[in-house]
């Protein structure tokens, strides 16, 4: 109609609704008229200046809310035709789920694919229909507070197709997706497009309720819940029946899909969740399972070295909570009862020896600690392998197996001893053809052990025995090592540590310029010279381990009491002051034998050299008894009996002793051996080498070091209490527990004890009101 | 107008480029305007939507648009202003005001509209 317009509408009043009612009627015909058209897919035939003037020409005249409300109706009329005539035939033959009538869920992906094409239609629609709408949207919905035509379009397609009360379309929509997700789950190609496309649609959509999108609200929970189910048969089937290797393949292979899929055609908001499942499921739930399959589970794989296996593990319990500490107290479980078995083989091996200990076999005693090291050290280094190339030097791993191997270092009670045997086994010299860097590398391994005793003073005091017998008895590779060897262990422990072993290094220094002044002194002298050569050692009694202030008894030859006395002139003359203490029992000596084949040169102990110089006055075949020999050297029993065996019973029989037999006793007759040969010119007597303490020597070492450890928690004590001059008792013993446990853990009752030493010694008082407290006294 | 908005002007007066002919009014009050289809897009909404790829129609290459509610005076008024974005008002009278502000809403130009309802 092109009624044209009534000048001065208010002539005639009771026309006027008559002809604007008309004037809607018209526009609205044409309006819904042409929405159909667009429906049918026929636009091409409308006029957008028209129906756009139309819409105006109805908001204009107040009528828009009657527009609104018809454009809903004709959208509704025809998506419930759609919903008959399209979808409802799609539908899946006998339910969704039925994969016997439906293989390869046929029917759900064609009834996937109409909805793909309902959905288009709709939306192709809608861009339309929004197009001749846009005064409709601009000037009445925003002021009716109405959702915009397009909105409104998507709202009505979630409620008479998606969410049709009518038609089981919203039951088989969701069936279909699940079904096609566990189709592709086993491993059929399904056609992914489709399935996108509906999820695409779904989130599209949003619950009016919730403000959430539809596929939150109507599928996501129901995919979890699927999914959670699925893993959860999964799980169970697969640790049935593959190794652990398999397993965690299988399950990187099913995290990998899942976060295939979100990233394909479900909503990446959907990721963490289903990520979580799988991790629940498949890692959570079997982590102990897997750990600890025979034959493949954790330990063999460390057994095996399988490092590809190893990290594959690490980043896959990495995923979930417990996954890492599971892994590592299992892998620390067994780094300690792998140092069981070493220190095991140890004590049966000590043991055993125990019998023939004191028949000498001076070998086998380093060689245990040594292998025992060595044992550490390789196991060491195949958990730093694994460490390295497995657990991508994830630190709390490193601390779980440090812990570990502290364990069973400290439970072996000797290893303070063992580990500084095996740096004197290394540090002597050419004893195993290594270059210096293969030296340096291996010590600086076992820095790495000496890092997990607790009783470093027990360490540092074989340390300084093992050091001071390399130094005297000239077996030291080189000063360098050793220095390199001293710094390591300052590093680790701060100078005080090393400050007395640095001593010993100088006083070797300072005694090799003093013999050069010494001879110097005997030349430019007009005394009678000495008629040996006489090389002395000065050793400061406080740095060496050896107790230096008592004199070992021992008669010394005269020629030789004679040259220790010109020395001693010499000496003390330029420091007065000073006391020399003669430690015979360290020194050694080359004496010249002459034999009936040959002369040998014989390089001895001091005290061999006494027993030996006792034959020069006897005749041939004239023998000495033990006592005899005991009487006039005067050599402390013990060493006499070690030193005759050197010379009777081992390699080189410079003495022959009656009766025969490896041990000394009392009534024992010697005689020179004339007789003896050997190939070389140049003997050395076998000194006494480090070895493995006795019991005995053991206890000993053990008083000591307890000794010491009163000293120096008395000292601690005192310097914080002169720090804090007032300070509570619990306090007063973590503060001490701190100071000194870089050296050793000292025991509260030990504490306690030096307190009350120190009370008595008035060093500190009890508080006079609380007894708990205690006052440092200056 | 001087400088831009001149040089935009002329390109609407002497266009040879115009690929939109603009059929106005109806009866015999009909005048076709030749216009820039990018220009026309560019600045309204409305010319966005209805010479869009759905609803345009063609011929001999050139797009067709037929707007028969409008009088030619007018919308030479809201051509110049989508060329220039401005307005001369100075002979108009108050008739053709309201006539204009109508149109003007019709085409969703909605921050002119309260500068010409100052007018009135």
């Amino acid at each position: 109609m092109s009624s044209r317009k009534q000048p001065k509408g208010k002539i005639r009043p009771p026309k006027k609704p008559n002809s604007a009612d008309a004037q809607f009627n018209d526009n609205w015909d044409r309006l819904a008229q042409a929405i159909r058209e667009i429906h049918k897919k026929n636009a091409s035939i409308l006029s957008f200046e028209e129906l756009y003037r139309n819409a105006y020409n109805m908001v204009l005249h107040k009528n828009g809310d009657k527009l609104y409300n018809g454009v809903r109706e004709v959208i509704t009329q025809h998506l419930e035709e759609v919903a008959v005539s399209q979808v409802v035939p799609a539908f899946p033959l006998s339910g969704a789920s039925s994969s016997q009538t439906n293989p390869n869920g046929a029917g759900g992906a064609n009834f996937l694919k109409v909805l793909k094409t309902v959905w288009e239609d709709h939306t192709t629609c809608m861009l339309m229909i929004r197009d001749i709408l846009m005064y409709m949207d601009r000037v009445y919905a925003k002021t009716a507070n109405v959702p915009l035509v397009y909105d409104l379009g998507l709202d009505l397609f979630r409620d008479t197709i998606v969410r049709s009360q009518n038609y089981p379309i919203q039951n088989h929509l969701l069936e279909v997706l699940l079904q096609q997700i566990k189709l592709e789950r086993e491993n059929e190609i399904i056609d992914r497009t489709n399935v996108k496309a509906s999820i695409d649609m779904l989130l599209e959509l949003t619950d009016a309720s919730t403000k959430d999108t539809v596929y939150a609200t109507d599928f996501e929970n129901k995919f979890l819940e699927t999914s959670s189910e699925y893993y959860r048969v999964e799980g169970q089937m697969l640790v049935g029946e593959y190794d652990a290797p398999e397993y965690m393949k299988k399950v990187d292979k099913r995290l990998n899909e899942e976060e295939q899929r979100v990233r394909h055609y479900l909503s990446q908001t959907t990721e963490p969740k289903i990520r979580n499942i799988v991790e629940e499921e498949l890692i959570s739930k079997h982590l102990k399972t897997v750990i600890e399959m025979e034959n493949s589970g954790l330990i063999p794989m460390l057994r095996n070295e399988k490092m590809d296996d190893l990290g594959r593990m690490y980043k896959l319990f990495g995923r979930v909570v417990k996954g890492h500490d599971e892994m590592k107290s299992a892998i620390s479980d067994y780094i300690r009862e792998l140092g069981k078995a070493i220190n095991e083989t140890v004590t049966s091996n000590t043991t055993a020896e125990g019998g023939n200990a004191a028949s000498g076999d001076k070998q086998t005693g380093a060689t245990v600690a040594v292998r025992w090291v060595q044992e550490v050290l390789d196991l060491k280094d195949k958990f730093d392998k694994v460490q390295n190339l497995a657990l991508s030097n994830d630190k709390a791993f490193q601390t779980s197996f440090n812990e570990a191997f502290e364990y069973f270092i400290n439970k072996n009670s000797k290893s303070p001893e063992f580990i500084s045997l095996f740096i004197d086994d290394n540090l002597k010299k050419g004893l195993k053809g290594k270059t210096e860097e293969e030296v340096d590398s291996v010590l600086d391994k076992t820095i790495t052990l000496f890092r997990f005793i607790g009783e470093k003073d027990v360490f540092e005091r074989y340390y300084k025995q093992h050091l001071a017998k390399r130094l005297l008895l000239g077996r030291s590779v080189s000063d360098d090592a050793e220095r390199g060897m001293i710094g390591k262990l300052k590093v680790e422990c701060g100078y005080q540590f090393t400050t007395k072993l640095e001593g010993m290094f100088n006083d070797m220094r300072i005694s090799s310029d003093t013999m050069t002044d010494f001879k110097e002194y005997l030349d430019k002298s007009v005394l009678e010279k000495p008629k040996l050569d006489l090389s002395v050692t000065v050793l400061t009694s406080t740095f060496w381990p050896m107790n230096l202030s008592a004199s070992p008894r021992c008669n010394l030859p005269p020629e030789l009491t004679k040259a220790c006395g010109t020395f001693q002139n010499f000496y003390l003359g330029r420091h007065s002051g000073r006391r020399l203490t003669w430690q015979s029992n360290m020194g050694t000596a080359d004496i010249r034998g002459s034999f009936k084949a040959r002369k040998h040169e014989l390089n001895v102990s001091t005290y061999q050299m006494v027993i030996l110089l006792m034959f020069n006055d006897k005749q041939d075949g004239e023998s000495l008894s033990y006592e005899q020999i005991k009487g006039e050297s005067d050599i402390p029993e013990a060493d006499l009996k070690r030193n005759l065996q050197s010379l009777a019973c081992a390699k080189y029989k410079i003495l022959v002793k009656e009766p025969k037999g490896k041990e000394i006793n009392p009534g024992d007759q010697f005689n020179f051996n004339n007789d003896f040969t050997a190939p070389l010119q140049r003997i050395k007597i076998q000194t006494v080498a480090s070895k493995v303490e006795s019991e005995g020597e053991r206890k000993e070492t053990r008083e000591k070091v307890e000794e010491a450890r009163k000293h120096q928690t008395e000292a601690a004590i005192v310097r914080i209490m002169k720090d804090r001059k007032t300070m509570e008792h619990n306090l007063l013993i973590a503060e001490v527990v701190k100071q000194l446990q870089s050296r050793f853990m000292p025991n509260p009752a030990l504490i306690k004890k030096r307190i009350e030493a120190l009370i008595e010694r008035e060093y500190l008082e009890r508080a006079t009101g609380d007894r708990r407290v205690y006052n440092y006294l200056a | 107008y001087g400088g831009l908005l001149r040089d935009i002007l002329l390109m609407l007066n002497n266009a040879d480029d115009y690929d939109v002919i603009i059929q106005v009014g109806k009866n015999q009050n009909i005048k076709e305007f030749r216009a820039h289809s990018n220009i026309l897009r560019a600045r309204s909404k409305y010319f966005k939507t209805a010479l869009s790829e759905n609803w345009i129609a063609k011929k001999n290459n050139l797009i067709e648009f037929k707007k028969p509610n409008i009088s030619p005076d007018i919308f030479d008024i809201i051509l110049k202003y989508i060329y220039t974005g401005k307005i001369r008002l100075t002979d108009e009278s108050g008739e053709d005001i309201l006539g204009l502000i109508v149109a003007f809403k019709e085409f969703l130009f909605n921050d002119i509209l309260i500068y010409l309802e100052d007018c009135m």
